[in-house]
């Protein structure tokens, strides 16, 4: 039942990203700076640091799964979200594994992970003809203020979710060692 | 370890192929989405309906406040302008009536400009900006169908992209390629109109680009509405799409392109209409190809 929770979370970020873009000022749209909001991804970033053991991948799992919803739901073409999420959180993943879990390492994790994140999908946006910019532009005006706006959500989600996935690590993976 | 280091690798190569046929499926020409991902949308489409509607709701409140300030300001010219109306109306009536009648002699009681409206709210916009997309909550339940076009009160917004039983998704002015065209017109009033087609969307200067098919003596000048022409076969005739911004000739100085700002505004969209054009009976199906792909 728990596990049915962290699925309802993300499921519910997925389609807040959405509508909180349809009900933003359009003044913050408009114009040449663009931010993508990444919810879902800065959430399973708090999984695969807080959630996670090193030996299950409880954050990547949820990272295909999630990302191929992304995918049918907001873009029409399929794998890309999948497969930059499902990386970039097993690259954090281990990465993770590295630094102590907590404040600042979240932040530079989720600043990494979002960059990682946020190039793999250029990247085959780009590929597939979609995203016409030159990577200068690009990365003035759409990477930087990604990361921002969601390092702002990463800094409001936080307090909510750090200590609280941490518990429900023990309850739910403390003795079972099958993932 | 080396072992899992290339167990490792070899996940990563399969994941890539995968990816690689994923997309490939997705890009190509599909008639129809697959159920499964009809039934995520759904899913995904009501679950923003229920958020949707209390929100909206309570940024109404804080928008009709808003109203509510300017209301005297907007009264005093909103009475000028119906006394303007009024005679426009009795006009258009008397057009019409005149348009029936003539018609009416000539036996041709169908018209490329008829349309059957379906009003739809948008109830969320895709938070990936590479892909200008919004969805609207209504499907093929309701007869909305892929490459209809949409409307706002202000003017033409994009088309209907994909379709799924209770919700759509709708292409905007603003992703529109090569590959989506719109057979568009610029009304004269006292010479040949122009015609064109609006071939993409500059992401650079954010203006639509029409191409001018047929030359005539006279200049695009700027300000001059561009209408849909109806030509394609697909949408109706008379949606307006923009204002020309700009001219200018190509490459070879052989056509010239016209840089056109879409009248309605892209970024801030809550109902729209779709516009399901009445299809006459004869002979259109050989056109229709044209815009549709």
């Amino acid at each position: 039942m728990k596990r049915l929770l962290i699925l309802g979370i993300l499921f519910l970020l997925l389609i807040s990203e959405g509508v909180a873009l349809d009900m933003l000022p359009a003044s913050l749209l408009d114009g040449n700076i663009f931010f993508v909001s990444h919810w879902v991804f800065v959430f399973l970033v708090f999984l695969a640091i807080f959630y996670d053991r090193e030996d299950t991948y409880f954050s990547v799992f949820y990272a295909l799964l999630i990302g191929l919803l992304v995918d049918i739901a907001y873009t029409g073409i399929l794998g890309v979200y999948m497969f930059s999420y499902a990386l970039s959180v097993y690259i954090i993943h281990g990465l993770a594994k590295l630094l102590h879990a907590n404040f600042v390492a979240t932040m530079t994790l989720g600043v990494i992970g979002l960059i990682f994140a946020e190039a793999f999908i250029y990247f085959i946006f780009s590929m597939t003809g979609i995203a016409e910019l030159v990577w200068q532009d690009y990365l003035i005006n759409r990477l930087i203020p990604t990361v921002l706006a969601n390092v702002l959500f990463l800094l409001v989600l936080y307090p909510f979710s750090a200590k609280w996935l941490v518990n429900l690590r023990e309850q739910q993976l403390s003795g079972s060692r099958q993932f | 370890m080396k072992v899992f280091q290339r167990k490792r690798l070899f996940i990563l190569l399969i994941g890539i192929i995968i990816l690689v046929a994923l997309i490939g499926y997705s890009m190509q020409d599909r008639k129809n989405e697959t159920i499964a991902e009809q039934f995520v949308k759904d899913t995904v489409g009501w679950a923003q309906n229920l958020v949707h509607t209390p929100v909206e709701y309570v940024t109404g409140i804080f928008e009709n406040i808003d109203d509510i300030k300017n209301t005297y300001e907007e009264n005093k010219l909103l009475r000028q302008k119906i006394a303007e109306y009024k005679s426009l109306q009795y006009e258009v009536q008397e057009l019409k009536e005149e348009n029936d009648e003539l018609r009416n002699t000539l036996d041709k009681t169908e018209s490329i400009r008829d349309y059957n409206p379906v009003q739809a709210t948008v109830i969320s916009r895709s938070p990936e900006r590479w892909i200008e997309q919004v969805t609207i909550n209504k499907g093929s339940q309701d007869g909305v169908e892929e490459n209809m076009a949409v409307i706002t009160a202000e003017g033409m917004i994009g088309k209907v992209d994909a379709e799924s039983k209770f919700t759509s998704t709708v292409k905007l002015l603003t992703g529109f390629d090569q590959f989506n065209r719109i057979s568009a017109t610029v009304s004269r009033e006292d010479e040949d109109d122009i015609h064109g087609m609006i071939e993409g969307y500059d992401q650079e200067s954010n203006h639509l680009l029409l191409r001018v098919v047929e030359e005539s003596d006279f200049d695009l000048e700027e300000g001059e509405l561009v209408l849909s022409s109806g030509m394609g076969g697909v949408f109706p005739a008379g949606l307006p799409i923009g204002e020309v911004k700009e001219v200018k000739p190509d490459e070879y100085g052989l056509t010239r392109t016209a840089f056109v700002e879409p009248v309605a505004d892209m970024y801030d969209i809550n109902n729209v209409i779709v516009v399901e054009r009445q299809q006459p009976n004869s002979d259109t199906s050989s056109e229709s190809e044209e815009e549709a792909s």
